[in-house]
């Protein structure tokens, strides 16, 4: 469970630096809730990994986590986190809400005064990768318990010649209590800039709608309804000259692909577009399951390995 | 603007035969029902207004930002405001945010050849021919939508900037003078109906029942979708990083999104998205 005493705003830093064949956090500082982890590789080669974790393994409403990360030039970093982002509604929220009691100048309260919006938690994630770098942002999937919100922003400041995986997905929710796109608010905003030009701008918007008075004769159309039958979502971005290969490998893939009619949805579809102005691609990935996007992914993305270790690649996707 | 001259105006843009590009796109329809989707309906009228419904909200979403913004900036000049270069160099900003956020190439690739449709409907069809101004000097104002018209097609031939369908949509109502509500809503309007023209060539529905939507269903599902999403404008200050969770436009639907990426992978297609 997460920690119980309320909202908290923790904040981080994480400096990789290259010194001779190695790579090191020059710093790697962090504040609750937020804990960063590196452990010490048997690596080689420049290369490091981290994991960002939260304390109690989940987040409440109103939380927030604020990072940097600076990835030096010449070193690689693999960022990940130990099992999913859980994103809970805070129970105390219910405490917060103003009871409906009548004003102290005795009018009685408009509904207005009822606060409805869950406090988002939020989590903000700036990146810095130098030259000859790359990052591997390999998270697990962020779970919105039922009526949480949550809102996460990811900012990359790619140096020409950086390279970046940046994968970003989210579950329907808690299914061992049958939540299925119960939450009340996701947004996820990643921003990629190459040189200073913004060169993507991926915004995922998630709300569970009130119903229509205007539209009674339909039913209320739920984030279910617009995302079933699929329980699990992945967008990934490939940025860089490092990820050239693994962009070739997927395209070659994704062309192969022919789409006869089918008679109901396949278990897991995937979508590939290269960017017409830089060398980049987007990828995204939905699927019944989760541990089936998790799979196809560790498949697809086998070409990291190359460029990061198997040692290294294999802390990824388990 | 006189609601006589804009009443005539939307009777003109709402034509079916105008040739904007929108009877070769099918918005992910077609793809969506090759995938398999309209099987999880009970029946196709249903998997039909499900579409609608859900294209409309994420077609809002992603381009009324776009539209009402580049609406502003021609509105603007043509009442006076700023020059005709600072306004071009701002839609030009707003087309290169548009594209960083449109990552889907077959979405952009509709949105190109029915951006520049319009553009080109404008100069052959709207604007107002020199013969008619020599008769009616009054409208021989200072300040002429054809000069912005024309002069953001030329940039657009170059190369200098994308001619997106949001944005091409905004500069033609702005220079016709439509309010921007009204562009806003006939956008939504005629995204619904090149989506029911769709489904009539895909057979999965007939005109009759289409009619019958586009009058009963589609009216109030364009209002309630236009309502929400009215006034979602593009972040303020959008050129540098935007690291505030802001009302800007949004992918909301992104199982579309995938199904409508996946269009040129169909073994068999009579759409180009």
């Amino acid at each position: 469970m997460p920690h119980a005493t309320g909202p908290a705003r923790g904040k981080g830093r994480a400096v990789l630096r290259k010194s001779g064949n190695e790579a090191s956090f020059s710093e790697l500082s962090y504040s609750y809730p937020l804990k960063l982890l590196s452990p010490q590789g048997a690596s080689d080669a420049p290369v490091a990994i981290a994991y960002m974790m939260s304390y109690g393994g989940g987040l409440v409403s109103g939380d927030q986590v604020e990072l940097d990360v600076d990835v030096g030039a010449g070193t690689s970093l693999l960022l990940l986190t130990q099992g999913s982002t859980k994103v809970f509604k805070s129970r105390q929220s219910a405490y917060l809400t103003p009871p409906l009691s009548p004003t102290l100048d005795g009018k009685a309260p408009s509904p207005e005064d009822k606060e409805t919006r869950t406090a988002a938690t939020t989590q903000k994630i700036n990146f810095t990768i130098s030259p000859d770098a790359l990052l591997l942002l390999l998270p697990d999937p962020v779970t919105c318990f039922r009526d949480s919100s949550y809102s996460q922003l990811q900012t990359f400041h790619l140096e020409p010649g950086a390279s970046a995986a940046i994968l970003d997905w989210f579950t329907s929710g808690r299914m061992s209590r049958g939540e299925q796109w119960d939450f009340e608010r996701y947004r996820s905003a990643n921003e990629v800039f190459l040189d200073g030009k913004r060169i993507m701008r991926d915004v995922m918007l998630l709300e569970s709608a009130p119903p229509d008075a205007s539209l009674l004769f339909l039913p209320p159309r739920t984030l279910k309804d617009r995302l079933g039958p699929y329980a699990c979502y992945a967008t990934l971005l490939l940025v860089g000259p490092k990820v050239q290969d693994l962009i070739a490998s997927l395209e070659k893939a994704y062309q192969s692909i022919h789409v006869f009619q089918q008679s109901e949805p396949l278990p897991l579809v995937w979508s590939m577009s290269a960017l017409e102005e830089s060398s980049g691609a987007v990828v995204r990935v939905a699927a019944l399951e989760t541990d089936m996007v998790r799979t196809w992914l560790r498949q697809s993305l086998q070409g990291l390995s190359d460029l990061v270790g198997d040692f290294v690649y294999e802390k990824a996707f388990v | 603007m006189e609601s006589s001259t804009e009443a005539y105006l939307l009777l003109l843009l709402s034509d079916g035969n105008l040739p904007t590009g929108s009877f070769v796109a099918s918005s992910g329809l077609e793809s969506l029902v090759k995938h398999g989707h309209f099987s999880r309906s009970w029946n196709e009228r249903d998997a039909t207004i499900n579409f609608i419904r859900d294209s409309l909200q994420s077609n809002a979403h992603s381009t009324l930002p776009f539209i009402s913004h580049a609406h502003g900036i021609v509105t603007g000049y043509l009442s006076g405001e700023g020059t005709l270069e600072s306004a071009l160099d701002e839609i030009k900003r707003v087309e290169a945010l548009y594209e960083s956020m449109t990552l889907n190439h077959v979405t952009r690739r509709a949105s190109k050849a029915q951006g520049v449709a319009l553009l080109t409907l404008f100069s052959k069809g709207f604007a107002q021919p020199s013969w008619v101004t020599t008769l009616q000097p009054e409208s021989a104002k200072e300040r002429r939508p054809e000069e912005v018209v024309d002069a953001f097609k030329t940039m657009v031939r170059r190369g200098d900037t994308h001619g997106h369908l949001p944005t091409c949509w905004a500069v033609l109502t702005a220079s016709l003078g439509l309010s921007l509500s009204r562009s806003q809503h006939l956008h939504l309007f005629l995204h619904a109906r090149a989506v029911l023209s769709a489904s009539i060539r895909l057979n999965t529905m007939g005109p009759y029942a289409a009619q019958q939507l586009l009058l009963h269903v589609v009216r109030p599902l364009v209002d309630a979708t236009l309502a929400e999403c009215q006034d979602l404008r593009i972040p303020p200050h959008f050129d540098k990083p935007t690291n505030e969770d802001d009302d800007g436009p949004a992918t909301t639907w992104p199982l579309g999104e995938i199904l409508a990426a996946r269009h040129d992978l169909q073994h068999s297609r009579i759409f180009n998205s």
